[in-house]
């Protein structure tokens, strides 16, 4: 299954996103943010949902994100 | 030992914080939020269990959480951070040194104007006060919620009303209050200090500082957040913004299982329990002229009951009691500011405070040694 990348600000953030997620029946992990996506260290979650679904549901519950790598491999 | 000196820290502590403690230092020794490593991983998803059970208690957010090494810091962080660039602080007149010092410092050294509000036995009063100390210039409002010296309840509520009716952010040192009272966010506080160490019944290290997110909040401390870390700016953030280098895991698992401890009893039922055994003291101290009990009818306590016994000093009574095995805090507590409020700077007092571990039979055993004091059946 297709997997993204969604760059979160925080590992605070990465952690509610993923709770959320997770939640609602989503399958999300959280992984160390590769250097293409972030500045410097920080933590993404990685999602099989469409990114602009997962994108829609963090943005509607105040969780703020970074960069998206679409078809992140796994 | 009788450990009656709680509101300084509570000991004993419940037995499943005791045993986080030890699963922290045993499982899970990554640092939170630093890499992508399972044990870094782990460490990290505890500490945002306990951010969220403290979220809960406090009615927050999770991110608006912080942790801190104690409610001092908590305080330090929430004040220097309104008023690093200068400003006047309201205060009132119970505060803790927490509170009193960092004013006073920012008072010396960055031309810092501050007044102190009088708290009175009546709370329209004591609003009052504060009120009319509010001037266009004035860039917050901090009060504790009850005295940790006679455990008078201000009426934090209204203050924080009349603070956001101005627009100035509101500072509530919650360190007395936590998990006897049911001060929250949802209070109109917008930076609540709490220390976890005390009714939250966490270990020593421990404090909180939790935001409403209404107002900015300059850092004091900047450094590796584990997040933007290419960038010189401190993350804009929270929680991380707040908590600058490896922050205490061991700690904080040991703190949540404290606030689990707290939720599970109740906050109503813990504040029932010990005030109980405040006034099982206060019918004893009563029955005695030469006894002053600082506590007025009119005005709502926190379970702490201070007194002083004539011709003596309130050290001089704590170290009698202290070689008969009860321990109770006597001097200023920290807290000048209140000591001068009481007029006992000069013999501080003796400080009860109970914690949920302790019972009607201790009370009643310390009892009869105050009373011996008192009768003057004991040389001390």
């Amino acid at each position: 299954m297709p997997k993204s990348l969604i760059a979160m600000t925080s590992i605070t953030y990465a952690m509610k996103a993923k709770r959320l997620l997770n939640d609602q029946g989503f399958y999300c992990e959280i992984t160390r943010t590769p250097k293409n996506l972030g500045t410097g260290c920080g933590y993404s979650i990685q999602v099989t949902k469409p990114p602009k679904e997962i994108i829609l549901m963090l943005e509607k519950h105040g969780l703020p994100h970074g960069n998206i790598l679409i078809n992140a491999g796994g | 030992m009788i450990n009656f000196d709680n509101s300084a820290t509570t000991y004993p502590k419940p037995q499943p914080v005791s045993r986080a403690v030890q699963l922290a230092v045993q499982r899970y020794g990554g640092n939170p939020g630093r890499s992508g490593h399972r044990i870094s991983r782990e460490a990290a998803q505890q500490v945002f269990d306990v951010r969220q059970k403290a979220a809960d208690l406090f009615k927050s957010e999770v991110e608006n959480v912080a942790f801190t090494p104690n409610c001092t810091y908590a305080l330090n962080m929430a004040i220097k951070g309104i008023l690093q660039y200068g400003g006047e602080a309201i205060i009132s007149s119970l505060e803790h040194n927490s509170v009193a010092r960092p004013v006073y410092d920012l008072f010396r050294h960055r031309g810092v104007k501050y007044s102190i509000a009088r708290v009175s036995n009546d709370d329209d009063e004591t609003v009052r006060d504060f009120e009319e100390l509010i001037t266009p210039k004035t860039k917050c409002i901090i009060c504790t919620a009850a005295s940790n010296v006679t455990g008078q309840i201000l009426p934090v509520k209204r203050i924080a009303e009349l603070a956001g009716k101005h627009d100035i952010p509101f500072i509530c040192d919650c360190a007395q209050a936590s998990g006897v009272l049911d001060v929250t966010i949802d209070d109109g506080i917008d930076f609540l200090c709490t220390s976890g160490h005390k009714g939250l019944y966490g270990p020593t290290g421990t404090g909180l500082l939790i935001t409403n997110g209404k107002y900015p909040l300059s850092t004091i401390i900047e450094g590796g957040t584990g997040a933007t870390s290419a960038e010189l700016e401190q993350t804009g953030l929270w929680p991380e913004r707040m908590e600058s280098g490896t922050i205490n895991t061991v700690g904080i698992m040991g703190l949540g299982k404290g606030i689990d401890f707290v939720s599970q009893k109740g906050r109503k039922n813990i504040f029932s329990h010990e005030s109980a055994l405040c006034q099982q003291l206060i019918r004893t101290l009563e029955k005695h002229e030469n006894i002053t009990i600082y506590r007025s009818h009119k005005a709502s306590y926190a379970p702490i009951v201070s007194f002083n016994i004539e011709g003596y000093t309130s050290e001089q009574v704590t170290a009698y009691l202290s070689s008969k095995g009860f321990a109770l805090r006597g001097g200023l507590q920290c807290a000048a500011l209140a000591h001068h409020s009481l007029g006992t700077l000069l013999t501080g007092a003796v400080r009860f405070s109970p914690s949920v571990f302790n019972d009607s039979r201790q009370t009643m055993m310390l009892c009869r040694e105050i009373e011996k004091i008192a009768d003057k059946k004991v040389n001390i």
